[in-house]
């Protein structure tokens, strides 16, 4: 199906809802004439997390702007919006979410395959470049019947974020981050020593984000954290790689003392803690230098980015995830193509199409947004680097400070999350980490397989 | 105790040589002079540093930079004051909408409270309805279910009403009008409503004064300080609530500054921050400084009241 | 307009009965109508109306979600669909959860805690504060002020002096005296006693101006006579002012317990129930089985987990006022 085809389905059912719609008081006032007769939609999007700097604002009002003259027939409501896992179910229970929202890889299938997504299959299939996204990222858009229920819009694969400063202060090269663990250890204690920051932070707030590190760490060594798929899957948190990465990070806590004296970060605590030049290394998204601009005003000469530090074997490799953007399920159809409009304007253009890459470009840099931040390609690598060469005048990220990652990552392997449970898992794993921070006689081993029977409750109970 | 014995009695005042533990020949014996006084200073020097010190702390945080109040928190000053904080709590974190949020909130609960509180209580204690017992009964019934632990029904009620339809979240009738289901109020109420004299309404009667006349002329300007304290104490209840409005109000613009602060946490420069804590306590504590003798009374009868 | 309005009738005057021939339909409306219209005369009607308000409140927000909450306790919701009867599986879920007892330890070790420090402690103040000769307000005003405070902010004011690093504010103040830099929250031992003593801090006040209260209500005349018994200072507390504050001490004691029992903000602000769910309590866990699932809460176990609570705090009441009966009665 073409655009044109597209609009004109559109229209004739904004057509028909007119007529309804004088018929009846809409409630919902999702469709209203306007002094042209011309049926106007209105769509409300997520836009940036609450707290975000004005001009960060700025640039998103101006992008809205932009959409809205470009396709009259849509009015777009931009709201505040932060996946949380805790305040996100409440909204959706509630039906307060945006029209247009965002969720992680990690829930995306889920909540389609319980109903609660609505289905954009015909509209996705309509976009032009819907067969060359990647297989394995498109995948987590899909629930089980093949039914499109989010368009995947970011890909980010874990990585090392480093402060150049203190590498320096501490007398490491800032330009050559370590690549095996035990390099990560000697450097956090060499940091920590001379500095008095924390040489490595690790994420241990009671939020999920505690076990996705784990996960991650245990990834890197080789390990999984689940074994099958679906409602066969089977929790294996107590593996050996495991019990090695929170022994070593029992060892960076109790016996080299390099990790600081706080336990509880959550993802933007430890963003945020960085940005303040308290932290050395740690380990998060490959994207987390945006949120830093946008949010703390970071100094872009600390910022330094490299890919985790991986053993040799076959099974290690770098945790995946994603960011999805999907509908919300009580919109009208109308509004449902509209919200596909708009996903693809602010989300996939700048990624095909160069006008538009260029104009987005612009806009933010208009108002000093980080323009490049190292992405993991949605579709192919041949498309992200062509991506990249059209915004290339405009890049305003230290990219030459992100060289490890961005030379390595395409060597390593990236896998995905756990597949089952992902964010019950996470949090059956919360209170492993936090044990191991926060008491001096842990045992790794033993927490593991105490958590193991509670994960394999969350797989089954398949939420 | 009621409200006019409690007030008989504070009427002797707190100045006069107290006749109580320690008479006044207990005064005399050094022993007691001294080692009572000392503890007294003791206990002021405690007070203070206790009661009055964190706030102080935070009022100097407030107008701190961030990298000070970081690595010497206990130092005033070290280097100079930073005002901009405050400035950023107003249009950064944009404070003031917040600010407004919880006084609109605090207004709506103390009006809806009082309407509440004083019909029902006026209905119960003058008007005494043959039910009226068993109304009682039920009400003292939900005062001894904890309230915080009917959270997740009075939760999916609002989401989905059961006769009404739509949705009551984000809106704040979901908080006003749960807050007004309280028993506590009616019951203070109407003990003080019982207190007052019935030769009183006999004559309004014969004056031929009906029960709205009698409650909006007669009843309600003798409760002022009955008023007063459910309303002080519907305000304060209001601005301090976190847990229910966090789960109704789910729009970040209609939400009071308790749950918003630790939503921006992550966001916020920490002397921003600080600064941001400071105008949210200061209502409160500027409005008890000037209703000191409201907040005490009220707390002291409340006391009264579960004694 | 009828006297009967302000005092209960005491006597019902009723209406002879109609001797009519009328058909039985109109035989029972019409003393029904008169019935009606007896009692709208007598000032029913604003009766009603005066009890509507607070009526149509209580029904809609309070025994409503009372009757609720236990219907829903043997029910699967999930607000999509609609619910289901599923008799006693979710408590037994909730039996079963291995949180459900660390959540119990946890919230009786804060109660504990709560009655140790919290309870003693505004007695003693407050017996002090009564016996203040000049700027007795002062004093109130300095211990009530803590109360004011949002809680809210207070935990997050506190939050910040608890920062473990050796720059934090109380590990500053340790560093005077000479002891080194504590881990506050982040150590599973001190957590729970880091909140208690903030919670502390947050509402002692209140109790205070209770406690004093009730000690400027005990009759002077009481301490007169006990000092003409030659009783000193002590005897005269152990012997007059506890007793006659004995009610009011019974009552803060159980109220202390049912409220800390709830507790909620602490845990939840401070370290969202960790380190190792160290901090875990059971309204916390009520919470995460209803809202700390990013697809969807277990609605039927956080009101099963609710009633049980209720259910508890009832039955300790009940045994509690019994036991205390007798104390209070002699």
């Amino acid at each position: 199906m073409t655009f044109k085809t597209r609009a004109s389905t559109s229209t004739r059912m904004g057509g028909a809802l007119i007529a309804g719609a004088s018929l009846v008081a809409v409630a919902a006032g999702s469709i209203s004439t306007a002094a042209a007769g011309v049926p106007v939609v209105k769509i409300s999007v997520a836009s940036l997390i609450p707290g975000s700097t004005a001009a960060a604002t700025a640039a998103f009002n101006s992008q809205v702007k932009q959409f809205e003259n470009a396709n009259p027939g849509i009015e777009v409501t931009s709201v505040q919006y932060q996946w949380l896992g805790s305040t996100f179910a409440a909204k959706l229970a509630a039906g307060t979410l945006p029209t247009v929202f965002t969720v992680p890889f990690t829930d995306g299938r889920s909540l389609g395959e319980n109903g609660q997504l609505a289905d954009l299959t015909v509209y996705a299939k309509a976009l032009p470049y819907f067969n060359k996204f990647n297989p394995a990222v498109i995948a987590e858009g899909i629930d089980a019947k093949g039914q499109v229920i989010a368009i995947p819009t970011a890909s980010y694969a874990q990585a090392l974020t480093y402060n150049r400063h203190l590498f320096s202060e501490a007398g490491l090269n800032p330009d050559d981050p370590p690549t095996t663990w035990a390099q990560l250890e000697a450097d956090a204690k060499q940091i920590s020593d001379k500095t008095g920051m924390a040489g490595y932070a690790e994420m241990g707030a009671n939020d999920n984000t505690a076990g996705w590190i784990l996960t991650t760490l245990d990834y890197a060594l080789g390990g999984r954290m689940e074994s099958g798929i679906g409602a066969s899957a089977k929790a294996t948190f107590d593996n050996p790689e495991a019990v090695q990465a929170l022994d070593m990070l029992k060892k960076m806590r109790w016996t080299d003392d390099s990790m600081g004296s706080d336990f509880d970060w959550g993802w933007s605590d430890i963003n945020q803690a960085f940005a303040a030049g308290q932290v050395g290394m740690f380990i998060s998204g490959s994207d987390v230098y945006t949120n830093m601009v946008q949010s703390y005003n970071i100094n872009p000469s600390i910022y330094g980015l490299a890919p985790i530090p991986l053993v040799n074997a076959p099974t290690a490799g770098v945790l995946g995830g994603g960011t999805l953007a999907a509908v919300s399920v009580k919109s009208t159809p109308a509004q449902v193509a509209a919200a596909v409009k708009w996903i693809d304007f602010y989300y996939m253009q700048p990624l095909v199409n160069e006008q538009q890459a260029v104009r987005n470009a612009k806009t933010l840099a208009a108002n000093k947004q980080p323009i490049g931040t190292p992405e993991v390609p949605i579709f192919n690598q041949a498309q992200q680097n062509l991506s990249n060469s059209w915004i290339k005048p405009y890049i305003n990220v230290p990219l030459n400070q992100m060289a490890p990652f961005t030379t390595a990552i395409f060597k390593d392997k990236i896998i995905p999350e756990p597949e089952a449970a992902t964010q019950a898992v996470y949090g059956d794993l919360d209170s492993v980490v936090e044990a191991v921070l926060t008491n001096p006689n842990a045992n790794p081993s033993a927490l593991l397989a105490a958590a193991n029977p509670v994960g394999q409750k969350s797989i089954e109970s398949g939420s | 105790m009621s409200a006019l014995q409690f007030r008989s009695k504070r009427a002797r005042g707190p100045q006069e040589t107290p006749r109580g533990i320690v008479s006044r020949a207990d005064w005399n014996r050094r022993s007691v002079k001294y080692g009572l006084g000392t503890a007294h200073g003791a206990l002021l020097v405690l007070l203070v540093v206790c009661g009055l010190g964190p706030i102080l702390w935070l009022a100097k945080a407030a107008i701190t930079p961030t990298q000070d109040t970081l690595v010497q928190p206990m130092s005033v000053f070290p280097h100079g004051l930073a005002w901009s904080n405050v400035s950023d709590a107003w249009t950064q974190v944009d404070i003031g909408l917040y600010l407004w949020n919880t006084i609109v909130i605090a207004l709506g609960a103390l009006i809806f409270q009082i309407i509440i509180a004083s019909t029902g209580a006026f209905a119960l204690s003058v008007l005494r309805p043959k039910w009226g017992r068993l109304i009682t009964a039920a009400l003292l019934t939900t005062l001894f279910v904890p309230s915080v632990v009917l959270l997740v029904p009075l939760y999916i009620e609002i989401v989905h009403p059961p006769l009404i339809g739509g949705t009551y979240v984000d809106s704040y009738w979901a908080i006003w009008l749960p807050e007004a289901a309280s028993a506590f109020n009616v019951v203070l109420m109407k003990r003080f409503f019982d207190n007052l004299p019935r030769e009183l309404f006999e004559a309004a009667r014969v004056d031929g004064c009906g029960p709205v006349r009698l409650f909006l002329s007669i009843v309600l300007p003798m409760s002022k300080p009955i008023l007063g304290v459910v309303s002080i104490f519907a305000v304060l209840g209001s601005w301090k609530d976190f847990l229910w409005p966090l789960l109704v109000l789910t729009d970040a613009s209609k939400q009071p500054l308790s749950v918003r602060l630790p939503t921006i946490q992550g966001q916020t420069e920490l002397g921003v921050f600080l600064a941001a804590m400071l105008i949210a306590c200061l209502v409160p504590i500027i409005g008890f400084l000037l209703l000191q003798r409201w907040f005490l009374r009220g707390t002291g009868l409340s006391g009264a009241i579960k004694g | 307009m009828s006297t009967a309005n302000l005092t209960k009738p005491k006597v019902r005057q009723r209406e002879p009965a109609p001797a009519t021939r009328a058909s039985p339909v109109a035989a029972r409306s019409a003393p029904f109508r008169r019935a009606l219209l007896t009692w709208a005369r007598r000032g029913g009607i604003s009766r009603l109306l005066f009890l509507l308000p607070m009526l149509v409140v209580f029904a809609a927000f309070s025994w409503y979600p009372i009757v609720r909450l236990v219907l829903m306790s043997f029910q699967h919701t999930n607000l999509v669909q609609a619910p289901t009867w599923v008799g006693l599986q979710n408590f037994s879920e909730v039996l079963h959860d291995p949180l459900f007892p660390i959540a119990v330890r946890n919230t009786a070790e804060f109660a504990g805690l709560a009655l140790i420090f919290g309870y003693p402690v505004p007695l003693v103040v407050a017996v002090l504060i009564s016996e203040v000769r000049k700027r007795r307000r002062l004093y109130s005003a300095l211990a009530y002020l803590p109360v004011v405070i949002p809680p809210v902010v207070a935990v997050l004011l506190w939050k910040f002096f608890y920062d473990a690093g050796p720059t934090g504010v109380f590990n500053t103040m340790l560093h005077w005296v000479g002891i080194g830099p504590q881990p506050w929250i982040q150590s599973e031992q001190a957590a729970m006693p880091s909140l208690v003593l903030e919670s502390t801090w947050a509402n002692a006040g209140g109790t205070v101006i209770i406690y004093l209260a009730a000690l400027l209500g005990v009759n002077s005349e009481l301490y007169e006579a006990a000092s003409a018994d030659g009783a000193g200072l002590w005897k005269k507390i152990w012997h007059v002012t506890l007793p006659q504050m004995r009610t009011i001490l019974l009552v803060t004691m159980i109220l202390q317990i049912i409220g800390t029992a709830q507790v909620f903000l602490e845990p939840y602000l401070f370290t969202s129930g960790g380190p190792d769910n160290a901090t875990m309590t059971v309204l916390l866990l009520i919470y995460n089985y209803a809202f700390g699932n990013s697809l969807g809460g277990s609605y039927g176990e956080a009101a099963a987990l609710s009633l049980m609570l209720v259910a508890f705090l009832a039955v300790f009441s009940l045994i509690y006022l019994r036991a205390t009966r007798s104390w209070s009665r002699s």
